[in-house]
């Protein structure tokens, strides 16, 4: 009897677990899988950027987001002065954040490791932190119009905005991947479960053509050039003209990359690539090209130059409405002068000018990459008057950017090739490297005709109205800019757009360099703005590339 | 025959509950372990992300102005043969 009663009572208890597990296992199934089986994101590391010798721009760094379990909270006063203390902020904004009424609510984000283990050993209950990673940027805002910045999107995913972030998001984002385990109550894998494991694909690094160092002599000689000149803001790019690999692009005012959120829309614009201007007298040495390479105009030929030139109902004249009676091409480039320009023109032909616009790739965009580019502006040739081609020798009607305007100028100093400016030289991932070779688009000028303009240029600086604090002994070309800034359709005569465009060495280039100052106040001419801030740079960079004298 | 299907089937039972213990011990020895490097694994990828950190200040271009600063290097080795080469031809 006794032994019936037991084989019963067994049994009852076996049913009673067999019916159990039944309802927990088919019943109930979808809802009490998530209990024990854990499906968790495996979230990539996003690629970092390191600049041409290997040095870090842009790595990874913990980061914490802290959250308050309300209902855990034993005394609330304590909390929010401790809290206050160790995050340095005031008790009334964390208080204002936390609602008893909730189970869990978010504090404070982007919270550093140091900063979290001090709340950690202050051991309040109730208060616990999520493992975030952030960017962090150790030369600071060096680079902050190249390198762009990570924001979210509308799903609350990071997301890569503007410059190498926004351009390279792909690459740098990788993929994420999961991991799906089934885990007892402790959380510990339950090893007879279910594992299953996709590794996530960690983003690509990128490696820069941006040397930080040349970067640092741009920043730090622009930054003295706005505050002596009084511009209002300004760029400076040095790329090696025979690549167009960009060693530096500057432009001020800049941004903080770690706090993008507290500056206005108009601070993340990248001026190099996105602001249209007129050029200019930089742009004079691209017809001189032309007109060279027509075989329109020799070097040494005589222009005389009598006086103002009427093209239509307009007079043009020369910056200081002096004139010097004959002279050659190449005093035209040193004097910068407009009407000498309109004369090339002239032997060019107006089509000629049309095409070679073209041919120098304005108009379109230079497929720098980096997000945010402008394509400027070439208006259709119907729409051209006879004073369109008289002004655009001399830089004025047309709307270029700074980036096409410095690939166009190394055009005609490395030998005729129109090459797509870049960056990034080396993407690099887990078991591959690829590598970013120069890209010639298309030959615009022969070796002979570089060869002329280049030492054209050499004597534009040497023979120049304005004499300038030059590195002696070496042998620099280049060519100073002063643009009128259309305001409302009219000319405002006091705001100028100063530039100056300038290689050395001028045999062999190592460096080509392109600053603009927006609106300077000490001076409005490139030649007492620009130019001087572009010699500033020179002389350090013929010190950091150890280029030896010629002379 | 009755008494030795019993033993044998007590000792069977006996032996599958032992190892039942012992895989279930070792299960939970192996997924405690599992559980640590997870956590170990998570530890040293902060703390590599930390002393990447570090690494990159080293290498900074501030840290080297403040070193320079700090030994008197920024006076004495601006470079002067530019405009003056006599000096640098010496």
């Amino acid at each position: 009897m006794k032994i019936k009663f037991i084989f019963l009572l067994f049994i009852a208890f076996y049913l009673a677990i067999i019916i159990r597990l039944f309802f927990l296992q088919v019943i109930y199934s979808p809802a009490n899988k998530s209990e024990y089986l854990k499906t968790n994101k495996l979230y990539p590391v996003r690629g970092k950027i390191y600049d041409q010798k290997n040095q870090s721009l842009v790595l990874n760094q913990n980061s914490y987001q802290m959250y308050i379990e309300p209902k855990k909270v034993e005394d609330k006063d304590k909390l929010l002065q401790l809290l206050s203390k160790s995050l340095e902020v005031e008790e009334a904004s964390i208080s204002a954040k936390l609602d008893m009424s909730k189970y869990w609510v978010a504090i404070s984000g982007g919270l550093t490791q140091e900063q979290k283990d001090k709340i950690d050993k202050l051991n309040l209950k109730g208060v616990g932190f999520d493992y975030l990673t952030k960017r962090f940027y150790p030369e600071a805002s060096l680079s902050a119009h190249i390198l762009g910045f990570l924001g979210k999107d509308n799903q609350g995913e990071d997301v890569g905005y503007l410059g190498l972030e926004g351009f390279y998001n792909r690459d740098l984002r990788g993929l994420p991947g999961f991991v799906e385990t089934e885990r007892d109550i402790l959380g510990r894998p339950i090893l007879i479960g279910v594992q299953q494991r996709v590794e996530a694909e960690d983003g690509r690094d990128l490696i820069l053509t941006i040397d930080k160092n040349v970067q640092e002599i741009s920043k730090k000689r622009l930054l003295e050039g706005l505050d002596k000149y009084q511009a209002k803001k300004g760029c400076v790019i040095i790329a090696d003209p025979k690549t167009m690999a960009i060693l530096s692009l500057v432009c001020l005012p800049d941004y903080d990359l770690e706090k993008y959120y507290l500056f206005d829309e108009n601070f993340y614009k990248n001026l190099a690539i996105s602001d249209l201007y007129e050029p200019g007298s930089v742009f004079k040495p691209l017809i001189v090209a032309a007109a060279l390479e027509e075989k329109k105009i020799k070097p040494n030929d005589v222009y005389n130059e009598t006086g103002q030139v009427a093209v239509g109902e307009y007079n043009i004249k020369t910056w200081n409405d002096k004139y010097e009676g004959k002279i050659s091409m190449t005093r035209i480039l040193e004097k910068s002068s407009n009407v000498g320009m309109v004369y090339i023109g002239e032997k060019l032909g107006n089509k000629k000018i049309y095409d070679y616009l073209e041919k120098f790739g304005f108009g379109q965009n230079t497929g720098i990459d980096l997000e945010g580019e402008a394509s400027g502006y070439l208006k259709p040739k119907a729409d051209w008057y006879p004073i369109d081609y008289a002004t655009v020798t001399f830089g004025q009607g047309i709307a270029v950017t700074p980036i096409q305007m410095i690939r166009a100028f190394a055009s005609i100093i490395n030998g005729g090739y129109l090459m797509k400016p870049y960056i990034v030289q080396k993407i690099v991932s887990e078991n591959k490297i690829t590598e970013i070779k120069p890209k010639v688009e298309k030959r615009v000028v022969s070796q002979m005709t570089s060869n002329i303009i280049r030492k054209m240029l050499v004597s534009t600086v040497e023979n120049a109205e304005a004499k300038w604090d030059r590195p002696k002994g070496f042998s620099i070309g280049g060519k100073t800019g002063t643009a009128q800034v259309p305001i409302k359709g009219i000319y405002d005569a006091s705001k100028t757009i100063a530039s100056f465009i300038g290689f050395a060495p001028a045999d062999n280039p190592k460096f080509l360099t392109f600053v603009v100052l927006y609106e300077p106040k000490t001076s409005q001419w490139g030649s007492e703005t620009a130019a001087p801030l572009f010699f500033e740079i020179a002389k350090d960079l013929i010190v950091y590339y150890g280029i030896s004298p010629t002379r | 025959m009755k008494n030795i299907f019993l033993r044998t089937t007590g000792l069977i039972m006996t032996g599958l509950i032992i190892a039942n213990l012992f895989v279930v011990i070792s299960g939970i020895v192996i997924s405690d372990e599992i559980d640590n490097f997870e956590k170990k694994t998570n530890s040293l990828h902060r703390f590599n992300l930390t002393l990447e950190k570090e690494v990159a200040n080293l290498g900074s271009l501030k840290f080297a102005q403040e070193q320079a600063k700090e030994f008197g290097f920024t006076n004495s080795t601006a470079p002067q043969y530019i405009d003056q080469l006599k000096y640098a031809q010496r």
